[in-house]
């Protein structure tokens, strides 16, 4: 019994000793909590830290990179510097004509008419010359450089050639606003838009329309012209409005025959009174990129010698169906008062069609690079002479400026010219514009 | 006298043309717009507004004109400052407006020739 309350005491003893106060077992608890507390602040601190340095070292690469390319741009930059010192002379010239361009055309022409020979009638250099002063000025001077026979008193060849330079047109262009461009000097007229268009190159037929030799080419004095656009798919309405000098008369006539298209250019002998007074009217509507329609009416009226009436009315259209057909053509009547005649009408019109055939798609290079060309022209000079002509030809596009132009023409012609002229003729043509 | 008069007509034709231009001209410059201080304001809210008009780019205006009269030039054919030459020449020839010749010269600089 007393050996088993020993060891019952033993046993008891510890407990006792262990036990602790209600106190300090909740201040214990409230330490616990809070160490629990601070850690979980420092791993969120710690998480906070570590976003932040993902975010320094996305930071630093970015510079890293951008500090690349920098140093690459500027490493070639220093290589073309270096480039270019090598090849700039250490004091440069400065270029004068820097807004000197140069464009224009070339033309050689074989032809032979029925019954004559053959040859070559036609080498022809007619350069644009063209300098801007500043987005607002330009100056413009189109010439005609041709080699001719020699001829004699006679009109007959009499040895050697000589050279003639022609001023096809000289003028400056100020462009006022958006709406106005002024133009002053040689001009190329705005009757038709044959003159305008008109170059070797231009052309697809070798010679001019007969009855475009009724109307001046150009003529000195001033023009208001520009354009107007309708809507934003590139409709158009345009204008020109001039004053020149006008017709005059070869020998200070006013008889039939006697008229100077292209002769009065000066104030002598200036045979004409009155400058004369035109203008044109265009519209123009695409519908989409190479279908348009384009509709003008122009006309000129003044005195050409004395107080005589010259005056001239031209219709012009023309047609684009697709990338590969075109249809123009200008209808043209003048009034010309004389003292002998009355007043003559001399006239005509023009029609012409083109066909490309790269539009029926054969995939076949030179086949592709042909056009079909075919033109009607008629005259009536109202002296007593007619002709009508039909021409059918091609253009081979060797390039886009590098044409060969071939055509045959048939004339009919009727009244005092019927038997001066020949009743066909080919022409061959080889244009490059530039 | 019957000169006189196709004069006339001539004159009252281009006077008519131009009548007829100026109208167009401005019934399709801005559409929206009233110029009659009496008239009622619009009031229908439900109406969607309509679709800005497209705007010819460059390449069109290029496309649309220049091959009226003349093979196409390659833009390469000639640099910037030669075209702005050449354009200037051909705004005056061709009679074209200048904010057609101003976005064709910026289509022909993009691949200008140097």
């Amino acid at each position: 019994m007393a050996a088993a309350i020993c060891v019952l005491g033993v046993a008891l003893t510890p407990r006792a000793a262990a036990m602790i106060t209600d106190e300090d077992f909740n201040a214990l608890k409230s330490m616990v909590t809070n160490d629990n507390q601070r850690v979980s602040q420092l791993e969120k601190q710690h998480d906070q830290d570590q976003q932040t340095h993902q975010q320094d070292q996305q930071t630093i690469q970015q510079l890293q990179q951008r500090l690349g390319e920098t140093q690459t741009l500027a490493t070639n930059a220093e290589q073309k510097a270096d480039a270019a010192a090598r090849i700039q002379p250490a004091n440069p010239v400065m270029n004068a004509l820097h807004n000197f361009t140069m464009v224009g055309d070339a033309e050689v022409q074989f032809g032979q008419a029925k019954g004559q020979n053959g040859t070559f009638a036609l080498a022809d250099f007619a350069p644009i010359f063209l300098f801007r002063a500043n987005n607002n000025v330009l100056f413009e001077a189109g010439f005609d450089v041709t080699l001719q026979n020699n001829t004699g008193t006679n009109g007959l060849p009499n040895g050697g050639s000589s050279t003639a330079v022609d001023l096809s047109f000289a003028q400056l262009d100020y462009l006022l606003n958006d709406y106005v461009t002024i133009v002053a000097g040689d001009m190329v007229l705005p009757l038709g838009t044959y003159s305008e268009r008109a170059a070797g190159w231009l052309n697809k037929i070798p010679d001019d329309p007969l009855p475009v030799d009724f109307l001046p080419g150009s003529g000195v004095g001033a023009q208001l012209r520009g354009a107007v656009p309708v809507g934003g798919m590139g409709q158009m309405l345009t204008y020109s409005a001039y004053g020149v000098n006008g017709p005059s008369s070869v020998d200070g006539t006013a008889n039939a025959g006697s008229l100077d298209l292209g002769g009065n250019v000066g104030d002598s002998p200036n045979l004409n009174g009155n400058p004369s007074g035109g203008g044109r009217i265009g519209w123009f509507y695409p519908w989409k990129a190479h279908y348009d329609v384009e509709l003008g009416l122009s006309g000129q009226s003044g005195t050409w010698a004395g107080n005589a009436l010259w005056s001239a009315f031209v219709v012009d259209a023309a047609v684009h169906i697709s990338p590969y057909i075109e249809v123009k053509g200008e209808y043209i009547k003048t009034w010309e008062q004389t003292d002998n005649a009355g007043t003559i009408q001399p006239g005509g019109w023009w029609v012409q069609a083109g066909y490309k055939l790269a539009g029926l798609n054969l995939d076949a290079p030179v086949v592709n690079d042909l056009e079909l060309v075919e033109r009607y022209d008629s005259a009536n000079d109202a002296m007593g002479s007619t002709t009508d002509r039909f021409t059918t030809g091609f253009v081979y596009y060797l390039t886009n400026t590098l044409l060969l132009e071939g055509d045959y023409e048939w004339f009919k012609n009727r009244g005092l010219n019927a038997n001066g002229l020949p009743s066909s003729q080919f022409v061959i043509q080889l244009s490059y514009g530039f | 006298m019957k000169i006189k008069k196709i004069i006339l007509f001539i004159a009252s034709t281009l006077l008519g043309v131009c009548l007829m231009g100026l109208g167009l001209t401005s019934a399709y410059a801005d559409p929206e717009k009233n110029t009659d201080p009496k008239a009622e304001p619009k009031t229908d809210q439900k109406a969607e507004p309509k679709a800005a008009p497209k705007k010819l780019t460059g390449a069109e205006l290029y496309a649309i004109n220049c091959s009226r009269c003349h093979p196409e030039r390659y833009a390469t054919e000639f640099t910037p400052g030669q075209w702005q030459t050449i354009m200037l020449h051909m705004r005056v020839r061709a009679n074209l407006p200048a904010a057609q010749a101003k976005e064709i010269l910026k289509f022909l600089k993009e691949d200008a020739g140097s």
